[in-house]
């Protein structure tokens, strides 16, 4: 198994609240674009910010900044050709931005809530789909002007806390404790339950697994086509009961990543569930102990974790504003 | 039709205009008109100056080659493409309809549209023609206007029976010829038809289409006294009287702006608009005017002198009916007109003295003395019985409540309710035939007892027989709970017993939970009971650990029961049991986007609304057969039961949602592991014949759920 990266390798600073969403870039995966709570989002060359010179410098790094939200940026998703990214957030609206000119393009609303999550779906991007505190996931059109969405999915008792767009499948995480997978070429929708809040969805390159996390601090790996437990991920310093914080896939799904109440990462083995390396964000080094013993600050949190599909190289993002991009040592 | 008048190609010798003044025998007063162009007046024109006109005048020929013949657009027909006639299209399939016919003008052009319509007039129909007609003022505009000049049927009924026109009705008379009114030649007597008599309109004279209430002005009245002295057709002479009469002009009050024609007395020295008195004006230039004249004319309220003409006040002569007939033997004509018009006028009647309107303003009670209903009935120190006797009604045969109350129980009730004036209670006894009030308390227990359906109290009982029972702490509540059931299962009819020292509400209250007890505590029935046994061993009610856990289930009843997949995914227990389904209907623009064919059963064209599919979702069987059967051999497989119980049902351990995370190698559900269970022999189920997992799992999850099952069965 090739070894994960854990050394720190840049650090991008100037957010001025907690970054809550992270989103590489597509193709080559060389820029990662950072929403935060101080309603902003920046878009950065992780290659140009290293530790050692970001740590005195801000905005080391940045290539370009884009201002429209007027509340807290909750997610980012960036689409294949990297000239749109949708962006969504507090203002119960979805932003379909252009890169280039750091204009939006589009403004998708409807949603009577916040939106927790919006991705790009269909064929070449060709819809939205956006996952909203009110309950429900609203599919909007990219290639026509109509304000309505092409569909709502209000099945959800609670807020939709995170989507899934795969090819002719929806998958949608609720705090009522279910995933709903949409099947679109059959007409029916599985839903599996969870029995707790579901956070984070995140779906294998295969598209056979899905990881959900929950908030009983624990991420699951589950099977997609018979909704059965492959794998639970716990460890005993691993807390996240109340917040919403992202987990992901990585190094070709072998690894699973994921973000915590208190200031943690926590990398396990996809495939034997034994935790390999626990990291603190804000501290930006591995750490051995089991448990934190350090007192749990209340900003500190590490809300996203994002995994660079191309290389060795993942980031992490929390409540001090700082994101780290962690990789292998030069 | 273009004409050319043939002409000669040189110029006669008549033809020949002389050029200039030559003629010396004329002498030329004037000026000489201009030469008319168009008129033809035989001189000689050559031939290139010569026009080409239609009948109607219009020139024909055009242009630098005028030997054509130009027609189209320019002279003939609207439009450019020339005049087109109506065209006639009939095929057999779609035949030309007569309805459609052909009609002249089809074939007509503009110019014949026009002269067609030139010769057309306006003109009335026959019988319509008294229109306009002069000299019938007598009778009202509108109402004429719309009478045709027909005869009525019964002028043509009289015509038919010998009637003629001027001719009066009834026998003939012999009389002389009466020639020009010349009423001399009385030379010879021939039978006549009687002469005709005017017809009596009984018209009411105060006809006038004014709204109610108007008051015409009051110089109006000038012109109704000529319109009355005017009108013909008047009958009754003596009704005129009155009329005749000058009436005292009242200058009106309700006068409008301006002068109206019919206020315009016609003198036009006096000047409607004129302010202030009149003498202070000089209206003539020069010199001064002469005093006026006084009017001949009366002009009602205009000056300040009223020039009255006397009249005569009626005729003296002895007048003669209408018809010319001398009146009726008996009968005289009345010299003194009946005043028809004045209506008489009764003085109101008189108020009597002391009398009040009770429409008029109430003087306002005060406070004092006035008490309401109730207060008087309470002021009253008359009983039931006095009323009675007050109002002479015969005493009820029947008796008080009072009379049967002992004396402490009265004076209790007078305690209470403060009344003093209770009657005396005389504490008689009951009278014959009627039981004791004791007796008759279990009947009206039983609306306390509640209503149980049978089949579910006999299978609370049968499963009280079989398995366990609750109450168990409490044996004797046990034991009415056991006759409850037997009651309402139909073996027992008494009422269910009740303790000395409860209570009749306590009671019912407790009957009512052995009502929610026998529904909670039914067994199984239909697929679910197949699928379990009872317990003979673990879970006897007498067993400590057991009895603790139903008790905790007993002391704390679920306000609602939770999902079994809910209460599976806490479990840990992930697969069938957390996977339900239902179709969902995705747009087909959805489809599009996503390039995924859409399902089968989407309407086509179909567009996604909120309402249509809302939740239609059906949900499927939560737990079919063999996935049970793979939950039982799970559990039974695993070694332990009490190692598999959930957190929460063991209290020492810590609520975690699953098993704690340092037995996770041995909890969780690996791949592999479910692989090796496919090995196991299917047709013998060791899960029933060798360890079963601890019942209350089961009932945790399913108990609760009986009835769900039952109905999906």
């Amino acid at each position: 198994m090739p070894s994960f990266p854990t050394t720190p390798i840049a650090l991008l600073t100037g957010h001025t609240g907690p970054v809550h969403a992270l989103a590489y870039s597509s193709g080559a995966a060389s820029y990662i674009l950072t929403g935060s709570a101080d309603r902003s989002i920046r878009l950065y060359n992780p290659s140009k910010a290293p530790l050692a010179a970001a740590q005195n410098t801000t905005d080391l790094g940045l290539v370009n900044k884009y201002s429209a939200h007027g509340y807290e940026v909750l997610s980012l998703c960036v689409n294949d050709n990297n000239d749109l990214f949708i962006s969504t957030g507090g203002d119960k609206t979805v932003f379909l931005w252009d890169v280039v000119t750091a204009q939006t393009v589009r403004r998708f609303s409807g949603h009577s809530g916040r939106v927790n999550r919006g991705v790009f779906g269909g064929e070449s991007d060709s819809v939205v789909v956006s996952a909203s505190f009110d309950g429900s996931v609203r599919i909007w059109d990219c290639r026509s002007n109509s304000h309505k969405p092409i569909m709502v999915l209000d099945e959800a008792k609670d807020s939709v806390t995170d989507v899934v767009a795969l090819d002719g499948e929806i998958v949608s995480g609720s705090v009522d404790g279910r995933v709903r997978t949409y099947d679109l070429r059959r007409g029916i929708c599985e839903v599996d339950v969870m029995g707790h809040p579901v956070t984070s969805l995140e779906v294998s390159k295969k598209g056979t697994e899905i990881l959900v996390s929950c908030l009983d601090s624990t991420v699951r790996l589950m099977d997609r086509a018979n909704g059965q437990l492959l794998k639970a991920y716990r460890d005993e310093a691993f807390v996240n009961t109340e917040l919403r914080v992202r987990s992901t896939l990585g190094m070709n799904d072998s690894v699973v990543v994921s973000g915590s109440d208190d200031g943690m990462v926590f990398a396990w083995d996809l495939l034997g569930g034994e935790c390999l390396h626990r990291f603190k964000h804000s501290e930006r080094r591995a750490v051995n102990s089991k448990s934190s013993n350090t007192p749990r600050v209340k900003k500190d949190i590490v809300s996203a974790v994002a995994f660079c599909k191309s290389r060795r190289e993942w980031t992490s993002a929390g409540g001090d504003g700082n994101v780290v991009v962690w990789g292998m040592p030069r | 039709m273009a004409f050319k008048r043939p002409r000669a190609n040189s110029p006669t010798s008549s033809q020949k205009r002389t050029r200039g003044n030559g003629q010396t025998g004329y002498v030329l007063l004037g000026t000489e008109l201009p030469p008319d162009k168009d008129s033809d007046d035989g001189t000689f024109v050559p031939e290139w100056k010569q026009t080409v006109t239609d009948e109607r005048g219009r020139r024909r020929l055009h242009g630098a080659f005028t030997g054509g013949f130009s027609a189209g657009y320019f002279n003939t027909v609207g439009s450019k493409e020339g005049w087109a006639p109506k065209a006639f299209v009939s095929s057999r399939s779609n035949r030309k309809t007569t309805d459609t016919a052909q009609r002249a003008e089809d074939f007509m052009d503009a110019e014949d549209l026009a002269e067609a319509a030139e010769s057309r007039e306006l003109e009335t129909a026959q019988s319509f023609a008294t229109i306009g007609r002069v000299g019938e003022q007598e009778t009202d505009g509108f109402f004429g206007l719309f009478m045709t000049e027909e005869e009525t049927m019964g002028v043509k009924i009289a015509h038919k029976m010998g009637w003629r026109r001027n001719q009066g009705v009834g026998r003939k008379i012999r009389r002389g010829v009466r020639l020009d009114d010349d009423e001399d030649s009385m030379s010879s007597a021939h039978m006549f038809a009687p002469s005709d008599s005017r017809v009596l309109s009984a018209a009411p004279q105060d006809i006038n289409r004014k709204g109610l209430g108007f008051q015409s002005e009051a110089r109006l009245g000038a012109n109704e006294e000529k319109e009355t002295k005017d009108r013909p057709m008047l009958a009754l002479p003596f009704l005129d009287a009155p009329k005749k009469q000058p009436t005292k002009k009242i200058a009106s009050k309700k006068s409008s702006f301006g002068v109206g024609v019919l206020n315009d007395t016609g003198s036009d020295d006096e000047d409607p608009y004129e302010l202030g008195p009149k003498i202070t004006f000089n209206k003539t230039l020069g010199k001064d005017k002469k005093a006026k004249k006084p009017s001949k004319f009366a002009k009602p309220g205009a000056g300040d002198k009223h020039v009255f003409v006397k009249k005569a006040a009626g005729k003296a002569a002895p007048r003669s009916t209408f018809d010319g007939k001398p009146p009726l033997r008996g009968f005289v004509l009345t010299i003194q007109s009946v005043d028809l018009t004045t209506k008489r006028k009764y003085p109101p009647p008189k108020i009597p003295p002391g009398w009040k309107s009770t429409k008029s303003n109430v003087p306002v009670s005060t406070g004092d003395d006035y008490t309401s209903v109730t207060d008087a009935a309470k002021a009253s120190t008359l009983d039931a019985k006095g009323r009675a006797s007050l109002l002479g009604e015969t005493p009820l045969p029947g008796k008080s409540v009072f009379d049967f109350l002992s004396k402490e129980a009265r004076d209790r009730l007078a305690n209470l309710t403060g009344k003093k004036d209770l009657p005396q209670g005389l504490g008689q006894t009951a009278p014959e035939g009627y039981s004791s009030s004791e007796k008759k308390q279990p009947k009206d227990l039983w609306s306390f007892v509640p209503v149980l359906d049978k089949a579910t109290a006999a299978a609370a009982l049968s499963n009280g027989t079989t398995g366990w029972m609750p109450y168990s702490e409490d044996l004797k509540k046990r034991a009415r709970y056991v006759a409850f059931l037997e009651l309402r299962s139909g073996k027992k009819h008494e009422l269910p017993e009740r303790p000395t020292d409860m209570s009749i509400s306590e009671w019912a209250k407790e009957l009512e939970g052995f009502v929610q007890a026998a529904i909670a505590f039914r067994p199984a029935t239909g697929l679910m009971a197949s699928r379990f046994t009872s317990s003979t061993s673990s879970s006897h009610p007498g067993s400590g650990d057991v009895e603790k856990a139903s008790e905790t289930l007993l002391r704390k009843p679920e306000p609602k029961p939770e999902d079994p997949a809910e209460q599976a995914a806490k479990m840990g227990m992930y697969g069938a049991m957390t996977r339900q389904s239902f179709p969902f209907y995705p747009s087909r623009l959805l489809c599009k986007r996503f390039n995924v064919p859409p399902p089968p059963e989407v309407p086509h064209g179909s567009d996604y609304t909120s309402s249509e599919y809302g939740f239609k979702g059906k949900t499927e069987e939560p737990i079919n057969r063999d996935a049970m059967n793979k939950i039982i051999h799970e559990a039974a497989t695993r070694g332990n039961p009490m190692m598999q119980r959930p957190a929460w049902m063991n209290e020492t351990e810590p609520p975690s949602g699953e098993v704690p995370p340092t037995k996770v190698p041995a909890a969780q559900v690996p791949r592999e592991r479910v692989e090796q269970h496919a090995k196991v022999d299917v047709e013998k189920n060791e899960a029933l014949s060798q360890e079963r997992a601890a019942e209350d799992v089961f009932k945790s999850i399913f108990g609760d759920d009986d009835d769900d099952d039952d109905d999906d069965e």
